[in-house]
C-alpha cells in the first residue's frame, strides 16, 4: 500500500513537470508567434464628405485614403497594416461625436478630425481619452487647453497675421489700410483678434473695419464702402463661396488692383480654406490676382512634392480635380504625420499605443522634424508648439492659375504676440 | 452722394429681383395646395447643376441648357409630386410638408452622388463683361438679364393665376378642393402642375443665383430657407407679395450694408436688419403685405 502511494504521488510529480514544461515551451512558441505575426494599428477619421464644406473634405478623405492604403501596399510598416476607418459625419457635431465614441470602442491609438465646431466639442473628451489628435481645422483656439490636439500646418491666425505682414512689408506711402473679410463663427473671428494683437505689438498697419459677411448675392455696397473708407487691402478668412461672388463684383465694379498694392484699388487676400483650384473654378476670371496663403505645395506649381501626390492620386484612380485639390494634399499629410508617429515609435522598439504616439509628436523637432512633401516647411512640435507646419508661401492667381510669390517665410509676430 | 444712394437702391432691386424669382416657387406650390416646400432649395440646386451638366459636360449652349433645364426640372417636380406626395391629398398639411423635409433629405444624398455635391464649378462667361453704366450706377450683365427673367417670370405667371383657365382652376383647388373636384377639376392634375410650375421657376432663379455665386451646392440650397422670410413678408400665396417683399428686403439689405455696417459699432446689420423689419410688419399684418386673410362663416 505504502509502495502503492509512493507510486501515484512519483506519477502526479511527473505529470505535473512535464505539463509545466510543456506549458512553459508553448507560451514560448505564443510569443514568438506573436513576435512574427502582423499587427493592426486602427486609426479613425471623421469629417464632411457630404454636406455643407464637403467641397473640401471630400477630396481630404480622399488624400488621407490613399496614402493609408498606400503604406499598406508599399509596406511601409514592414507586415503590421494601418487600418483608418473613414467616416462622414456630413458637417454635424452629433455625427462627429456619435462616430468619436464607436472609434473610442474600436480601440484607436490615433484620432483625425475635421471642423472647428467638432473639435471645439470634442477636446474635453479628446483630453479624457488622452488620445493624438490633428484636426482639419487650423484654428488657433483649439490649442487653448488641449495637450493632445495638433494642428497639421500654421493657425489661421498666423495665416492672417503672414498675409498681414506682407502687405505691410511690401505697401508704399504710409500706413496701409486694412479690412477683414470673415465668417461669422470662431473659425473666422479668432484671427482678427490676433491681427489686432500684432498691429498693437507694432505691425503698421491699420484695421479700418471687420466685415462678417452672410450669404450675398450682391457686395457692390459693402466694396463701395470699404472703398470710400480708403481700404487698399482685405483680408479674408472664410471658405470660397463668398470670396468669389466678392471677386466677382469687386471685379464688375473695377476694383480689383490688378499689381500688389495698386493705389486706389483694392488687393484682395486670403488664409487657407479661401484659396485653391475651387476659387478658380467659382469665381473664374474675376479670381486674378488673389493673393493667398498656406503652408501646402499646389500642383500649378511642378515640383518632386507634387509628383509624389499625384502618382498616389494616380495609383489609385483619382480623377484630375481631386488629385490638384490642395484638400486632397491635407488629407495626405494628416495620413502622413500619423504614420510618421507610428514608424517612429515602432523605430524605437515601442508598443504602438496612444501615450507612445503622443509622446512621437512631441519629440518631432530640431533634428527630428518630420518633412512631408506635400508642404512648403517641416512639421515641428513640441510641448509649446502644436502648430506643425510653422512656415507659409504666398500664392497668386495669374492666368487663371496659382504661382509662388516669393519665397516661403515664417510670419514674425506670430512669437510677438504670444 | 447720390450716386452712392442710387447705386445701393439699384443694388437692392436687382437683388430683390431675384430673391423674388427664387420665392416664387414657394408661392406657386403654397397658392394651389397650401403646402411649404421645403426642399426647395434643393430644386434651385438641382436646376443649376442641370444647366451646367448640359452646357459643360453635353456642349450644349448655355441658353439652349437654360431653357432645357426649366423643363427637365418642370418634369423633375412634377414627378417628385406623383410620386411622393400624390397620396398625401386630403391629409393634414403638416404630414404633406414632413415629408418634404424628408424630400429634401433624399435630394441632398441624390446630389451628393454627383460631382456636384462636392466640386465647385462655375458657368462659362457667355455675357459680355463690361458694366451698364448710367449717371454713376453700374449694373453688370448677370444681373441685368436675371431681372429681365425674373420679370418675364413674374409677369407670366401673374397672368397666368390670373387669366388662364388651368391658373383659375389652381387657385380654386387652393380655395376649396372638395368643392372643385365637384366641378370637375381634377386635384391631382393641378397639384401636379403646382410642383412643375415651381420647378420651372426654381430652375431659372438657380440657374442665374449660379451665374452670380459659382456652383457651389451649400450656397444655392441654402437660398431656399434665405428667402423664406421674404414669402412670409410678401404673404404666402401672393406673386406680387413675393416681388414688393424681395424688393423690400434686397433695398434693406444693401441700405444696411452701406450705411450702418462699420458705422456706430455695428457689423453684419444687413442679415439681421430685414428680420427685424419683418417681424415688426408681421406684428401690423400677420397674414403679410399682400396675403389673403380668409374669414370663414359658421
Amino acid at each position: 500500500m505504502k509502495n502503492m502511494k509512493w507510486l501515484v504521488l512519483s506519477v502526479f510529480v511527473a505529470t505535473f513537470f512535464i505539463v509545466s514544461c510543456g506549458q512553459k515551451e508553448e507560451a514560448k512558441v505564443e510569443e514568438k508567434k506573436e513576435a512574427a505575426e502582423a499587427m493592426v494599428y486602427k486609426l479613425g477619421m471623421c469629417l464632411a464628405i457630404t454636406g455643407p464644406t464637403s467641397d473640401a473634405g471630400d477630396p481630404m478623405s480622399k488624400g488621407a485614403k490613399d496614402y493609408f492604403r498606400y503604406v499598406n501596399d508599399m509596406k511601409l510598416l514592414g507586415e503590421d497594416k494601418l487600418e483608418c476607418d473613414i467616416r462622414d459625419d456630413q458637417y454635424k457635431t452629433e455625427n462627429t461625436k456619435r462616430n468619436f465614441e464607436d472609434f473610442l470602442d474600436q480601440g484607436i491609438v490615433f484620432y483625425l478630425n475635421y471642423s472647428t465646431d467638432s473639435t471645439q466639442s470634442l477636446k474635453k473628451d479628446i483630453e479624457e481619452e488622452k488620445i493624438p489628435t490633428t484636426p482639419a481645422s487650423y484654428h488657433a483656439g483649439n490649442l487653448v487647453d488641449a495637450d493632445y490636439i495638433f494642428l497639421p500646418i500654421a493657425s489661421y491666425s498666423a495665416q492672417a497675421i503672414g498675409l498681414a505682414e506682407y502687405i505691410v512689408k511690401n505697401h508704399t506711402g504710409g500706413t496701409p489700410k486694412v479690412a477683414m473679410y470673415v465668417h461669422s463663427s470662431a473659425f473666422g473671428r479668432a484671427p482678427v483678434a490676433d491681427v489686432k494683437k500684432a498691429v498693437a505689438a507694432g505691425l503698421d498697419m491699420e484695421i479700418v473695419v471687420v466685415v462678417e459677411h452672410g450669404k450675398d448675392l450682391d457686395n457692390t455696397a459693402m466694396l463701395k464702402r470699404l472703398s470710400k473708407k480708403g481700404v487698399q487691402y482685405i483680408i479674408c478668412q472664410t471658405t470660397q463661396s463668398p470670396v468669389a461672388t466678392m471677386l466677382k463684383d469687386a471685379s464688375r465694379l473695377g476694383l480689383v488692383a490688378k499689381t500688389f498694392g495698386e493705389k486706389g484699388k483694392i488687393t484682395f487676400t486670403g488664409c487657407h480654406y479661401t484659396g485653391g483650384n475651387d476659387l478658380v473654378a467659382l469665381a473664374g476670371p474675376a479670381a486674378e490676382n488673389f493673393y493667398w496663403t498656406t503652408s501646402f505645395n499646389i500642383t500649378s506649381e511642378p515640383g518632386v512634392w507634387t509628383d509624389a501626390q499625384l502618382a498616389i492620386a494616380k495609383q489609385y484612380g483619382r480623377n484630375e480635380k481631386t488629385a490638384k485639390s490642395h484638400n486632397y494634399s491635407g488629407g495626405i499629410m494628416m495620413a502622413q504625420v500619423a504614420t510618421e508617429v507610428i514608424l517612429r515609435a515602432k523605430a524605437r522598439g515601442k508598443k504602438i499605443t496612444r501615450e507612445a504616439l503622443y509622446d512621437e509628436l512631441l519629440a518631432m523637432n530640431g533634428v527630428n522634424a518630420f518633412y512631408p512633401v506635400v508642404t512648403v516647411g517641416p512639421v515641428t512640435y513640441s510641448k509649446t508648439d502644436k502648430a506643425g507646419v510653422d512656415t507659409l508661401q504666398l500664392y497668386a492667381v495669374k492666368n487663371g492659375e496659382f504661382k509662388s510669390v516669393g519665397k516661403p517665410f515664417i510670419p514674425e509676430y506670430t512669437g510677438k504676440i504670444k | 452722394m447720390m450716386s452712392y444712394f442710387f447705386q445701393l437702391l439699384v443694388s437692392g432691386i436687382v437683388v430683390g429681383s431675384i430673391y423674388a424669382l427664387a420665392a416664387l416657387g414657394f408661392v406657386l406650390i403654397y397658392k394651389s395646395s397650401k403646402v411649404l416646400n421645403l426642399a426647395h432649395g434643393q430644386i434651385i440646386a438641382a436646376g443649376a447643376f442641370i444647366t451646367y451638366a448640359l452646357t459643360g459636360w453635353v456642349g450644349i449652349p448655355i441658353y439652349l441648357s437654360f431653357l432645357l433645364s426649366m423643363v427637365i426640372t418642370f418634369f423633375l417636380a412634377m414627378s417628385v409630386e406623383k410620386i411622393f406626395l400624390r397620396r398625401l391629398i386630403g391629409e393634414p398639411i403638416i404630414s404633406i410638408i414632413m415629408v418634404t423635409i424628408g424630400l429634401m433629405s433624399i435630394l441632398d444624398g441624390i446630389i451628393f452622388l454627383t460631382p456636384f455635391g462636392s466640386v465647385n464649378f462655375s458657368f462659362p462667361q457667355f455675357l459680355p463683361q463690361e458694366l451698364i453704366s448710367f449717371g454713376g450706377v453700374s449694373i453688370s450683365w448677370t444681373q441685368l438679364v436675371g431681372v429681365i427673367i425674373t420679370a418675364i417670370m413674374i409677369g407670366g405667371f401673374s397672368w397666368f393665376f390670373k387669366k388662364s383657365t388651368v391658373g383659375i382652376s389652381m387657385r380654386a383647388v387652393s380655395d376649396d378642393q372638395f368643392a372643385s373636384m365637384s366641378v370637375g377639376i381634377s386635384v391631382p392634375r393641378v397639384f401636379g402642375l403646382a410642383w412643375a410650375t415651381a420647378g420651372l421657376s426654381a430652375a431659372a432663379a438657380g440657374g442665374i443665383i449660379g451665374n452670380i455665386t459659382g456652383l457651389n451646392f451649400e450656397t444655392l440650397q441654402a437660398f431656399g430657407i434665405t428667402v423664406f422670410p421674404i414669402v412670409i413678408l410678401g404673404g404666402l400665396d401672393s406673386i406680387l407679395g413675393a416681388v414688393v417683399a424681395g424688393i423690400i428686403m434686397g433695398v434693406i439689405q444693401q441700405f444696411a450694408s452701406g450705411y450702418l455696417d462699420g458705422n456706430f459699432g455695428l457689423n453684419g446689420t444687413a442679415e439681421v436688419l430685414p428680420y427685424i423689419i419683418l417681424l415688426i410688419i408681421l406684428l401690423f399684418k400677420p397674414h403679410g403685405l399682400f396675403g389673403i386673410h380668409e374669414i370663414e362663416r359658421v
